[in-house]
């Protein structure tokens, strides 16, 4: 392995088309812009959360910003020639700029005309897309950004690292260093408030002097040709109304038809970006305005210019997949809500302007595919699905554009295992993505042959070749293959007497469970056959997450429909289906959607449990008690645990259900906070990502500590089995399913 | 039936008070009359005052206000810069969210509330609201918002760009908000 090279800086790592440049800018965050950013990161993450909370119809709001947006985008060749009309009768002027170029271009030669010299500039992603400044700047003109953050990122000369918090990687310390070291002032600079003075002051002056203002915005209504301001410092509204020319920048995907249709938005933005009701100031103008003060009493005659970008949207539009993305209302929630955003933010979960789950699609769009590479940092958790407010999918969007990515990877360097894979297995995908995501064959073959198969995984010689070849971090402990599966160990297990049962349902091996953890599936066959479930196993088959996550969309496809056809034949016998891992549940309840026609994906949906979700369901359905079965204090280990409920699992609202059976029984439960583990399934095994995974674990670890701080030690329990793995990373200490812990507490003779 | 309306106004007026004080903006109630709001705002308020035109409110409602000391009547941008204090009508207030929406393109009202350390608007109690969304609705004061040039204004100009929340920014560092009863 080659010696780790030198901390990059973040413009060096901003094109991150190669896969050595994603490396290098993991590397830089971790260093350098990690506590900012999660520090930044989780605040607006938990403002987020308590703001939406009080909102009574937050989920109607945005099935209706959602309807709007899918109306908006379909309709919108017509919506823009609706809305150069009325811009046009407003007295304004109407630009839709092809390229980025192109809007660069119109906006410098409409400043140059003006003889403007100065420009003030409120934070626009669009201007940082088409490169702005940089052509106003070779024009001659002055431009100062204005919104504190841009102001900061101009002096320092780098790219925005969140789309509403563009300088969130700066600590106020770093701050202070920057402008004592460019101002060389001796002012004190040590608080926020005199940092927050200087600049104010400074602006100040740029905006008295400036002959123009430019702004971007958030929203554009078609029919009246008006726009949507939010911001918080009041830069954008002196941007837009003191100089007497005021030039918007926004993408085409901004037009709504009408004004009216603002009414979802508006109360959506804020809670989802900042976690404030309304962000300071929200304007709804429709330019130009009546006048502008001028210097002497003589009023200005405004002029306004709106200057919408396609550069790449209009054909993203055409794209079966990508046009999801264009709903995006940039309020940053599924970058806050990322463990891996929160972590190294977007110097290196990001791109040359976009940044975060959704800003994959985006560069894709705006730049080309391979700008895209860095959306591999999505581990498909969902943890963001949720919380958008339009509600864009983006790990799917993120799915799609590793099968792309892979296709292209493969077609440039494909060597003779790729190629040999690729006929084998239908799957055109660079070799460690066809390892991580086909775990059905290897697992399968692993378990056949053991134990000479885990001889393997601990060998340093075979660990080498794995790392090499595979991506597989030799200091991850790899997850032993079962020697005998869940499916041949359950077979020794007495069934429940189906005559008295209380529940029927079939227990669905997943892979995981049933090459690697299968002693998880069977204190789950267990404990329901002793509540008295008539419980019978199905089949092995490979739901299609392993697949799904790599970007072998097809294959993916192919096992869904396999695994679909074999669980319909339980649910029409009557059997609810029941699945140990999180992540395959959740393939069945979410994203089958994508795979299944609707009317099979809802039978699937409605029929599929979490374990201890299906146990809690039951006993409340037949009105018994949980404590009449099972008694927390007959552990050995003791009440006191600590609870990781996994990613997915707390997307689908499967988490809940654990939380509560293990207090009602008599658990003392402390849960974790963090919106996931760092191992998110493959992710944290891979060479490239182990030390970020790790990096993420460590909230998770320290909530463990914390919790462990007063009282002493907790056992460990976690749902998902590679949370259970990070766990264990984190403290070397056996890490329990939560069925576990039931089938060692079970009440004799509680039938 | 259940009533469909909106709480009733005295609900809303509370609600609008504890969510604008939450804002950090401060909130009084003062009777309807010119030389009650000119005493309020004489109180509050020092130095160079510059005042908006009313839009909807009567103009005499602020004639005594013209009359204290330290009144701007230039509307040059050095004029504008140099005040202490603007006073503006707001035309609607949420009582969600506790935002005053003022108009800002009639005498150069936007940048009244904007260039001052100090913007106080004056608010009728009957224009408050129940949320955002009204003011696109054709229904809340006729449709009157769909056609304006406003902004929601929300507490004072804030900024956690440069670490922790420092209020007044490029904007006011303080918004008061003087309901009229």
């Amino acid at each position: 392995m080659s010696s780790p090279a030198p901390v990059a800086s973040p413009r060096t790592v901003a094109n991150k088309s190669d896969k050595p440049a994603l490396l290098a800018a993991i590397r830089m965050a971790l260093e350098i812009e990690s506590s900012a950013v999660r520090h930044n990161t989780q605040a607006f993450n938990s403002g987020r959360y308590s703001a939406t909370a009080e909102i009574p119809d937050y989920h109607q709001l945005k099935d209706k910003a959602r309807a709007i947006k899918e109306a908006a985008i379909a309709r919108l060749p017509e919506l823009l020639a609706t809305l150069e009309a009325s811009i046009k009768r407003n007295g304004g002027h109407f630009f839709l700029a092809r390229t980025g170029d192109d809007a660069a271009h119109y906006i410098t030669k409409v400043c140059t005309d003006h003889q403007v010299r100065l420009v003030v500039k409120g934070k626009s992603m669009t201007s940082e897309e088409v490169h702005l400044n940089h052509h106003l700047e070779a024009a001659g003109i002055e431009v100062a950004e204005t919104d504190l953050a841009e102001f900061i990122l101009q002096i320092a000369d780098e790219q925005p690292s969140h789309l509403i918090g563009p300088a969130i990687h700066y600590s106020r310390e770093r701050i202070t260093a920057l402008f004592k070291r460019n101002f060389q002032t001796d002012l004190p600079l040590d608080t926020g408030e005199e940092l927050t003075r200087f600049a104010r002051e400074m602006l100040r002056q740029k905006f008295l002097n400036a002959d123009a203002g430019i702004s971007g915005a958030n929203f554009v209504t078609a029919d009246t040709g008006s726009i949507v301001l939010v911001e918080s410092e009041g830069n954008i509204r002196l941007t837009s109304q003191l100089p007497p020319l005021h030039i918007a920048i926004a993408g085409v995907e901004k037009v709504l038809p009408r004004r009216q249709d603002l009414a979802p938005f508006i109360e959506l933005i804020g809670p989802s970006a900042t976690g404030q009701g309304l962000a300071s100031y929200t304007s709804v103008l429709t330019p130009p305005l009546n006048a502008a003060p001028a210097l002497s009493d003589r009023p200005a005659r405004c002029e306004f210019h709106l200057v919408l970008v396609d550069n790449g949207r209009l054909q993203m539009r055409e794209d079966p997949v990508l046009h999801e993305a264009l709903y995006c209302i940039r309020c940053g929630a599924c970058l806050n809500s990322c463990a891996n955003f929160q972590t190294v933010g977007g110097h290196a979960f990001g791109g040359e302007t976009y940044s975060g789950g959704i800003g994959g699609s985006w560069e894709a769009g705006t730049h080309g595919l391979l700008k895209a590479r860095f959306s591999e940092l999505c581990t498909g958790c969902s943890r963001c699905v949720m919380q958008c407010p339009v509600r864009i999918d983006i790990p799917w969007l993120n799915s799609n554009l590793r099968e792309r990515i892979n296709e292209r990877d493969v077609e440039k360097s494909g060597g003779i295992l790729e190629k040999a894979s690729a006929a084998q297995l239908h799957a055109k995908a660079p070799l460690p993505k066809i390892f991580f995501g086909r775990y059905d064959i290897f697992g399968k073959w692993g378990a056949r042959l053991t134990p000479l198969s885990n001889w393997g995984n601990h060998l340093p010689f075979t660990r080498g070749l794995m790392e090499r070849f595979l991506g597989v971090d030799r200091r991850r402990e790899l997850p032993a293959f079962a020697s005998k599966t869940l499916a041949q160990a359950a077979k020794r297990s007495t069934p429940a007497k189906s005559s008295s049962a209380r529940g029927r349902a079939a227990l669905f091996p997943d892979i995981f469970t049933n090459y690697g953890s299968p002693e998880r599936g069977l204190a789950a066959v267990q404990v329901l056959r002793s509540i008295g479930i008539d419980l019978v196993l199905t089949e092995v088959s490979a739901d299609g997450r392993a697949s799904l996550s790599q970007g072998l969309i097809r294959t993916a496809q192919q096992q869904a429909q396999r695994t679909s056809e074999l669980l319909l034949k339980y649910i029409r016998d009557g059997r609810e289906i029941i699945v140990v891992e999180p992540s395959a549940l959740a393939m069945l309840r979410l994203d089958y959607r994508r795979f299944l026609s609707p009317d099979v994906f809802e039978q699937i949906r409605a029929h599929s449990f979490e374990t201890v979700e299906y146990l809690w369901r039951t006993l409340d359905e037949r009105r018994l008690d949980a404590v009449d079965f099972f008694t927390a204090s007959r552990h050995s280990l003791g009440t006191r645990l600590f609870y990781h409920s996994h990613c997915q699992q707390k997307t689908i609202g499967a988490a809940a259900p654990t939380e509560a059976l293990l207090r009602a029984v008599g658990f003392d439960v402390v849960t974790s906070r963090v919106e996931c583990c760092g191992m998110a399934g493959s992710f944290g095994y891979k060479r490239d990502f182990y030390d970020l995974s790790m990096a993420v674990g460590q909230d998770l670890f320290n909530q463990v500590r914390t919790a462990e701080a007063e009282g002493g030690r907790r056992t460990l329990v976690a749902t998902g089995i590679s949370c259970q793995e990070q766990l264990h990373a984190g403290f070397q200490r056996k890490v329990f399913h939560p069925m576990e812990l039931l089938a060692e507490i079970g009440n004799p003779d509680s039938h | 039936m259940r009533s469909t309306s909106t709480p009733a106004r005295p609900e809303l007026l509370l609600q609008f008070e504890t969510a604008a004080t939450s804002a950090a903006a401060s909130v009084e109630r003062v009777s309807y009359s010119a030389s009650r709001l000119a005493a309020a705002v004489s109180k509050k308020s020092s130095g160079r005052i510059a005042i908006a035109d009313t839009l909807d409110l009567p103009q005499e409602l602020f004639s005594d206000l013209q009359e204290l000391p330290g009144i701007v009547t230039g509307r040059s941008k050095l004029d504008l810069a140099a005040c202490d204090v603007g006073v503006t009508e707001a035309f609607a207030g949420v009582a969600r969210t506790g935002s005053v929406c003022v108009a800002v393109d009639h005498d150069y009202s936007g940048v009244i509330s904007l260039l001052a350390r100090m913007h106080v608007a004056v608010l009728s109690a009957d224009k408050i609201t129940e949320r955002p969304g009204d003011l696109f609705s054709p229904h809340f004061l006729n449709g009157k918002a769909l056609q304006r040039n406003f902004v929601f204004v929300t507490g004072p100009s804030a900024t956690a760009d440069m670490g922790p929340l420092v209020r007044g920014v490029h904007g006011p560092h303080q918004l008061h908000i003087i309901i009229l009863e």
